[in-house]
């Protein structure tokens, strides 16, 4: 409201103040909500924009370990891109023969360092699989295949709960 | 207003709790944690792959009848069979049903889900499951497959997916 002159030199005048209690309570319970919502999952991995995952009645919360990501132009182990996806097509991952690919090698040693670790198969790591839902089984399988092959044969598929 | 209570309010004067500072925290703290918020919740599917296994000793007695549900997953439709150690051939016959597409969109889940059902009725102590798609199979169908291949209703269908590609 505009003061007028009268008005702001008025013996009664009271300077207006701010009333910010009800937006504290917003926010603290703002602030709660989101630290809550922080603390209830094992952690956060940053998704390509084109990366659309299934939907899945799944209500399992995922151990990462190895993720490996599998989305329509790239293959990633653990956010490094070793691969580029062409028409459903890995380049560098011949299915007839999967134990010269990169995958396999970086797999392979990965699990050959875990092996020299102590504890149980439990305890070792095993890999989330994050995979375009459009993408063909061909292209998924090798990828599969060649995991096995390094010797991780368990796998948890990352899917988006429903 | 009495004497007492005229010089408290000549002496007192209202105090008021400065909340800028506090205001300033919230204002940093919660621009930070929307933007480390996640707004998809992430959730997993336990599935391995077929490998090479030392066989089971000879002297192990099966003590109940189990058996392995094997769905193909087709361009026309499913295709759903069953194997087993300990149930006869005519037997698991019986369990070879095909599932034609309904339409272009959708594979027959419905159908799937009831026979898989049937089997665990009749087979209690199966819990295996493994998913054959062809190569041009989608992705998405396939963790269709194996949604409704693992509950039905509240009840646990065959919580043990294997994924397989398809041999010859």
């Amino acid at each position: 409201m505009r003061l007028t002159r009268k008005a702001r030199h008025s013996k009664h005048f009271i300077p207006p103040k701010l009333q910010i209690t009800s937006m504290m309570d917003m926010f603290t319970i703002i602030l709660i909500f989101l630290l809550f919502s922080f603390s209830n999952k094992p952690e956060t991995m940053s998704l390509q924009k084109d990366l659309k995952l299934p939907e899945s009645t799944a209500d399992l919360d995922y151990k990462k370990n190895i993720s490996l990501i599998l989305s329509q132009t790239s293959l990633e182990l653990g956010n490094k891109v070793i691969g580029s996806v062409k028409h459903g097509k890995i380049i560098g991952l011949d299915p007839q023969n999967l134990k010269t690919s990169k995958l396999y090698e970086r797999l392979r040693s990965s699990r050959e360092s875990a092996d020299d670790l102590p504890g149980d198969e439990s305890t070792k790591p095993h890999i989330l699989f994050l995979c375009d839902k459009r993408l063909p089984f061909k292209t998924i399988n090798s990828v599969v295949k060649a995991a096995a092959m390094a010797g991780y044969p368990n796998f948890q598929f990352g899917v988006l709960k429903k | 207003m009495s004497k007492l209570g005229r010089h408290r309010a000549a002496t007192e004067q209202q105090t008021d709790i400065d909340m800028v500072p506090v205001m300033n925290m919230f204002l940093v703290l919660i621009p930070f944690l929307l933007m480390s918020v996640s707004f998809f919740h992430i959730k997993a599917i336990n599935t391995s792959v077929p490998v090479l296994a030392q066989g089971k000793d000879a002297g192990q007695e099966q003590i109940h009848e189990k058996l392995t549900a094997i769905v193909e997953i087709e361009p026309a439709g499913f295709h759903v069979s069953a194997i087993s150690d300990s149930v006869g051939p005519e037997e698991l016959a019986k369990w070879d049903t095909r599932m034609a597409r309904e339409n272009e969109s959708g594979y027959p889940l419905d159908q799937l889900v009831a026979e898989l059902n049937k089997m665990k009725v009749r087979y209690p102590t199966s819990d295996t499951l493994i998913i054959i798609p062809e190569e041009s199979i989608i992705y998405d169908t396939i963790i269709q497959a194996m949604d409704v291949a693992r509950r039905y209703k509240n009840d646990s269908l065959f919580p043990n997916v294997v994924l397989s590609g398809k041999v010859g």
